[in-house]
């Protein structure tokens, strides 16, 4: 493992350990959501669901930013092969988001008594936009704080002629991200109109910002991981971003379906929208090349898995399941359902939270000088939020197909009598998974918390570091069966069968403008997606599983012809 | 599409060609989003909306302050605990939604609602003057009181008042003439239902048709059980309860005979005239603490004969202390 070589690298720790807190509270939130959902009389009146669900998207968004503020001052003196240019802005800029999130969990909770703190037309406490919640004076502390993380990266960046595409990501990712932030800073009288600008920092963040963060921050841990070469790593951040924002740009049209925005939209939202998942396919192809690029074992597992589950969620949650419900002519019956909510669990949790996760593996134990550690429980922390994660991501997707059916299909609109008892059956998986995941939540933030503290840990410099007590013992006899070495060949069957499965779930929405269903027979739409969804996640369950048994054991393996 | 070690990449054309196609999309992104907004699309606009004298620009400020969106979609955006607001304005009616937004913790009876239409800003609005004409011309608060009358609803009360009350209906008369382009998906036939759901107790729909009957087996009777009767016909208690405990409006548990302190800061006896007065004309005396303009004059719905039957169950009840 390399070692830490700039001392403003350790900056990027107290990141992390915030980022574990914060992940911790969002994920009890969500449990709470689950529960409310079940019994919507649950602690109503005293924390009201919307504003359980405010600290939830919001704390969401706060541990992601964290991790990204996290992984790239922790990378970025490596990439300019120099300490960081103003550390106390970056002291700063810690504190600042320490206040930041104590006086947005406060201030939210004046939605129940309707208190946006109106001044100058602006909602300084709290503004009820989905997403963007945080009230004006957050706001513009939060722009400060960008503009700070924009400060240092170009600061301590080399000059513009030495940069690689690695630089570039990053570089233009830190500047969009601020720019992006600028639309959510007024107060629209228009519905439409708002819905629009709302869009630009939603679809632009994450489609836009986070996702060329993300390349860029994958690109550069593969290189850390596997001494893959810049070079060709680089090239393919440079495709994955282009692609990214050619098809992201315009692709932003899928939210202007029906909010108020012309019809055209339509057209151009389901052919852009729909080039998205290129990019990710791209990504994912890259991560199984160049994990291949070394064949030592891997000495980080738990930081691989959740490199490894970052790709594959992006492109089984943002990819897959957002190319089902980019057409106008499936999008009219997933919009405004639970059907969209499976695909935001799965694809922002899956590809921007384990990016973080992934990140914090591998940089805290580097940090504490640890040479060895236990990694049992940070493996069974991984497979704990991943199952947890799909559970939970099959369970949205099953009552959103049975709401779209009672709610717009049978026009039934009572929720506490109708909507709801028709969903039961999904509202009481979501937190049995829920419980899943949460404490393997509680398990990883345990593991990372106390990692290096605890009785096993073999610290730098002990006698038994030498790298062949790594070594497995199997190491003679070739790898077989499920851990054999993992070809291009099979890997693209894997990535096929997911697609088909996608395939069948985007066949399952269509089918709901079908006379038949309209007419109040569930039957395919029903019969899809309990294929579609249950066959895709158990794919992308079993991939995972075997990528992880090829990689553990492909010190063995044979060579591959390739 | 690696680029090996030692490979001509021509990183910088490459990057610029890029850009130029980006240039390109954002061009028609941005051509795009300017015709979308031109005037002669005809798409409505809040600043042209009133209802009853509100703004719905207002609203929206309202609507966004108790952070509606956290339970509800509007035009699909938000959270999926309740029903899409987009339509609720064209499918209710204006008078359905004054009679649920300031209780909303359980579901209007059709009294609450013909109560509001009493009001002739809410009757104008509504486009029709009697409950009969109202329930057709709005189906879906037909099915409403129908089914869900008196129930809880899974909504809190929220401590909203009067005028947010019409702001927020306001905003919902802007959003409901929108032109979203035909969603949400209008059902293709009216009247399925799942055969798995609740089924609604007959009880509902008999409290509908003894209110209509004006509960003549209870008239004859204690003036007391008939007030209980008329007081749940009424669907009093979306706002009271029979104890002490305030909820909207006050507590009637030990009320009578109390003395309230008023908004104006004087004090009031609780008697029998006090409290006619605040079922017909509520406005006259607001105790300390509460909105005026929420409770809705009883006047031209109930008699003399069923206020004072109402009287005399408010009076019945004791509070917790005695």
């Amino acid at each position: 493992m390399i070692r830490i070589e700039y001392n403003t690298q350790r900056l990027s720790m107290r990141f992390f350990l915030v980022m574990l807190i914060l992940f911790l509270f969002q994920t009890g939130f969500g449990l709470l959501l689950a529960m409310q959902h079940i019994d919507p009389t649950l602690l109503s009146g005293v924390l009201n669901f919307n504003v359980v669900r405010v600290q939830h998207l919001n704390l969401g968004i706060l541990w992601i930013l964290a991790g990204f503020i996290g992984t790239i001052l922790f990378v970025g003196p490596l990439l300019s092969k120099r300490e960081l240019a103003a550390p106390w802005l970056i002291k700063f800029l810690f504190y600042a988001l320490l206040a930041i999130v104590i006086w947005n969990v406060l201030t939210q909770y004046l939605a129940q008594q309707g208190i946006a703190g109106w001044w100058m037309g602006q909602p300084w406490f709290q503004e009820g936009l989905e997403y963007i919640e945080a009230g004006r004076a957050a706001d513009i502390v939060i722009l400060i704080g960008f503009a700070i993380l924009c400060y240092v990266v170009l600061r301590t960046f080399p000059p513009l002629k030495q940069w690689t595409e690695i630089h570039w990501g990053l570089g233009l990712g830190v500047i969009a991200l601020t720019a992006v932030w600028m639309f959510g800073l007024f107060f629209i009288d228009r519905l439409d109109l708002q819905e629009y600008f709302r869009w630009y920092v939603v679809h632009y963040w994450v489609e836009g910002v986070w996702e060329v963060i993300h390349i860029s921050l994958v690109g550069f841990m593969m290189v850390m991981m596997f001494k893959a070469k810049i070079k060709s790593v680089g090239y393919a951040v440079f495709w994955g971003i282009s692609l990214v924002w050619l098809s992201g740009l315009i692709g932003n049209a899928h939210h202007y379906f029906w909010i108020g925005t012309p019809e055209f939209w339509q057209f151009w939202g389901s052919l852009f929208s729909a080039l998205e998942p290129l990019p990710l396919i791209f990504c994912f192809w890259h991560i199984y090349l160049d994990a291949h690029q070394d064949r030592k074992p891997i000495k980080n597992m738990p930081a691989f898995a959740f490199l490894l589950g970052s790709v594959v969620l992006e492109q089984v949650g943002a990819g897959i399941l957002g190319f089902t419900m980019t057409f106008a002519l499936t999008n009219v019956w997933s919009h405004g359902t639970w059907v969209t909510v499976s695909h935001a669990h799965l694809a922002l949790f899956g590809t921007f939270g384990m990016l973080g996760l992934a990140a914090a593996y591998y940089a805290i134990p580097l940090m504490r000088g640890i040479k060895k550690f236990d990694q049992r429980l940070g493996k069974l922390a991984f497979w704990m939020v991943f199952l947890g994660m799909l559970g939970m991501a099959f369970a949205f997707a099953i009552g959103g197909t049975v709401q779209v059916f009672v709610y717009r299909t049978l026009g039934l609109d009572w929720f506490g009598g109708d909507v709801s008892s028709a969903m039961y059956f999904a509202k009481i998986m979501v937190p049995i998974f829920g419980l899943l995941f949460t404490v393997g939540v509680g398990l990883l933030v345990y593991d990372l918390l106390t990692m290096g503290h605890r009785p096993g840990d073999i610290e730098d410099g002990s006698p038994e570091q030498d790298d062949a007590s790594m070594q497995l013992p199997t190491q003679a006899v070739p790898a077989t069966g499920w851990k054999r070495y993992l070809s291009g060949w099979e890997a693209g069957i894997w990535l096929l069968s997911m697609w088909v499965f996608g395939a069948i779930i985007t066949i399952g929405l269509l089918s709901f403008n079908l006379t038949v269903v309209r007419e109040g027979n569930p039957l395919l739409p029903y019969l899809m997606a309990s294929v579609g969804y249950p066959g895709l996640l158990l794919v992308t369950l079993l991939f995972v599983w075997r990528f992880l048994s090829s990689v553990t054991a492909r010190s063995a393996s044979p060579s591959p012809k390739l | 599409m690696s680029c090996k070690e030692g490979e001509l990449c021509e990183e910088g054309k490459k990057r610029k060609i890029a850009m130029v196609v980006l240039g390109l999309m954002a061009f028609i992104f941005v051509a795009l989003s300017f015709m979308s907004f031109l005037d002669s699309r005809g798409q409505v606009i809040p600043n042209n909306v009133q209802y009853a004298g509100h703004e719905a620009v207002q609203g929206k400020r309202v609507f966004q302050a108790y952070n509606c969106m956290g339970c509800h979609t509007i035009v699909g955006n938000g959270a999926y605990l309740g029903p899409d607001l987009t339509d609720t304005y064209a499918t209710v009616g204006p008078a359905w939604l004054e009679a649920f937004l300031p209780s909303a913790g359980s579901w209007p009876t059709r009294v609450a609602v013909q109560v509001q239409l009493n009001k002739s800003a809410v009757a104008a609005e509504s486009g029709v003057e009697d409950i009969e004409a109202y329930l057709n011309k709005y189906p879906a608060a037909a099915e409403r009181i129908e089914r869900r009358s008196a129930h809880a609803s899974i909504m809190p009360n929220l401590p909203i008042k009067p005028d947010e009350v019409g702001a927020v209906i306001a905003f919902m008369k802007y959003t409901s003439q929108m032109d979203t382009e035909g969603w949400p998906p209008v059902p293709q036939v009216v009247g399925l239902t799942r055969s798995e759901a609740i089924q609604m107790p007959a009880k509902a729909v008999s409290v509908a048709v003894s209110a209509e009957a004006g509960t003549p087996e209870a008239a004859l009777g204690d003036p007391v059980a008939l007030g209980a009767q008329l007081v749940k016909d009424n669907g009093c208690m979306a706002c009271h309860t029979d104890n002490t405990q305030d909820l909207i409006g006050p507590g009637w548990g030990g009320l009578y005979a109390s003395n309230v302190t008023l908004t104006d800061g004087s004090t009031a006896h609780v008697d029998e005239d006090y409290l006619t007065e605040a079922i017909l004309n509520p406005d006259t005396h607001i105790a300390a603490g509460f909105n005026q303009g929420l409770m809705p004059s009883y006047s031209g719905i109930l008699d003399t004969q069923q206020v004072t039957a109402i009287v005399a169950y408010i009076r019945s009840l004791v509070g917790e202390e005695q």
